[in-house]
């Protein structure tokens, strides 16, 4: 389990994150439902241990990862824009952390070759990322990700900038194989859908502090989360339907 | 056409003051209203193959100095200006780096001169490279600040997130993508030392004698033989370089 507690983190004079608390039972996924500006991005990129906290605990399974260099501590964090590298084909991005981990030839060839199938990227294997889409890039980064089985993701609004279509087939790649592998993560978005669709335990953020729903409902109900309103929204369009069609 | 046209000319330019000093370095005893030297002889350059020769030490010394200062000027640039890239106050730092070039190379020279005199550096190869690197050093720093965007400290943090080390992010990250950049740097910084002439004279107190300092030294003498083999000496590495460097240096001509 994840369990991060009491993090504080400013900037200058500027509180990002007060003192937020959180735990992440193993192969659940956190959805983080949070505007532009909010700490989202310093909570992962701390949790990643890419920027240090001033205060508070990060632990995995009961011990401190505090002072756990990034390499070492098994959490993937994945930019808004997905960060590949340009000079590796689509098949060396995703065999990055295998490399890495010095993973027998073999292996890494099996491995990535499953993942590509998993991915519907078996034709683009030898390419470059400037020859691919915005989605199919999307996905190279989330193999990268997973493909060694991290402990834990952290999703940094991974969907904002593809389209609506493109966005939605990502969203159902992400839940079919965070189930197949029992992927633990924290998915930060700005949509209310996404985050009702993809999380299996919901948190709202303002002004660097994190409220932890103790259901769907509890995070439905809440007004300050905007589901309330995204649903009015949605039954008035379909009353004005309903309306003009009589 | 116009591109081929383009091609010539330039080829030309690079090529017609070869020719010129090569007739020149195997003349001798070239008088007015002669169009070409009365005698041809290979004495010139057979000392400088023959050892102990001036011209033979100006070449391995300009030799030393210019890897040197491009080695070390390239390896300290990248690192230097990443650090100044990740700096709170990065203008400060870079202003910093733009000193030099805001003075002249002959004002700095005065004004580090005492320094270098009482290291007892002065007149000292060792005086002189660090002297060219005051030049070249900075150059390299400011070179590499568009290397190091966003973007890429970003893919070194996604890089070490996926596990990888700083030396294996380097490896295979972050050099193949600054590859391009450090032999462009590595050739600039070079040509800084291999032509430099002012920060040399004055650091070397005339007694390093580099194949630039060697030409002026010759011009002076009225020796235009040796004038015209140094010359062609000078300009034998950069042209080389720049057949290297062919495919980023013609691109687009």
């Amino acid at each position: 389990m994840l369990s991060i507690q009491h993090i504080h983190k400013a900037f200058q004079l500027h509180t990002v994150l007060d003192h937020v608390s959180v735990e992440v039972p193993e192969g659940q996924v956190l959805a983080v439902l949070g505007r532009s500006g909010c700490g989202k991005t310093t909570l992962l990129k701390t949790l990643a241990g890419l920027l240090p906290p001033d205060a508070g605990s990060i632990k995995w399974a009961g011990e401190s990862i505090n002072e756990v260099p990034p390499r070492e501590r098994e959490m993937v964090y994945l930019f808004q824009e997905p960060l590949l590298f340009p000079h590796l084909s689509v098949f060396e991005n995703i065999a990055y952390g295998l490399r890495v981990r010095k993973t027998p030839e073999a292996e890494v060839q099996s491995k990535v070759q499953s993942m590509l199938r998993e991915l519907e990227l078996q034709e683009h294997a030898q390419k470059k990322p400037d020859q691919l889409s915005g989605g199919q890039r999307q996905r190279v980064a989330f193999g990268r990700a997973i493909i060694f089985l991290p402990r834990v993701l952290l999703l940094d609004e991974p969907f904002a900038s593809l389209d609506a279509q493109t966005r939605s087939a990502m969203q159902k790649l992400f839940l079919r194989l965070a189930r197949k592998y029992g992927i633990t993560a924290l998915f930060v978005t700005h949509d209310v859908k996404e985050a009702l669709l993809i999380g299996d335990r919901f948190a709202y953020m303002a002004a660097g502090k994190l409220t932890l729903y103790r259901s769907k409902e509890a995070f439905m109900d809440d007004p300050a989360t905007g589901v309330q309103e995204e649903l009015a929204f949605w039954n008035s369009i379909e009353h004005n339907i309903s309306t003009n069609d009589k | 056409m116009l591109r081929k046209s383009l091609t010539v000319i330039l080829a030309s330019a690079i090529l017609l003051p070869f020719l010129f000093f090569t007739v020149l370095s195997v003349g001798q005893s070239w008088f007015y209203p002669s169009v070409l030297p009365q005698r041809f002889t290979l004495a010139n350059w057979q000392q400088l193959w023959s050892g102990q020769s001036e011209l033979q030490f100006g070449l391995v010394r300009s030799l030393i100095l210019g890897l040197g200062v491009a080695i070390l000027s390239t390896l300290l640039g990248f690192i230097i200006s990443k650090e100044i890239a990740l700096a709170k106050y990065k203008n400060r730092w870079l202003l910093l780096a733009y000193w030099p070039f805001v003075l002249s190379p002959v004002v700095l020279a005065i004004m580090v001169q005492r320094f270098f005199l009482l290291t007892g550096m002065s007149g000292e190869l060792i005086g002189v490279l660090l002297g060219q690197l005051i030049l070249a050093f900075p150059f390299a720093v400011i070179f590499f600040q568009s290397f190091w965007s966003r973007e890429v400290l970003q893919l070194e943090q996604q890089s070490q997130t996926l596990g990888a080390s700083a030396v294996y992010t380097l490896r295979h990250v972050l050099l193949p993508l600054a590859k391009s950049l450090l032999l462009i740097c590595f050739f600039q910084t070079f040509l800084i030392s291999w032509f430099e002439y002012g920060l040399t004279q004055f650091i070397g107190l005339g007694k390093v004698k580099t194949l630039t300092i060697l030409v002026f030294k010759y011009v002076n003498e009225a020796n235009i033989f040796h004038a015209a083999l140094a010359s062609l000496l000078i300009m034998l590495p950069p042209a080389l370089l720049l057949w290297a460097n062919k495919k980023f240096v013609f691109r687009g001509i």
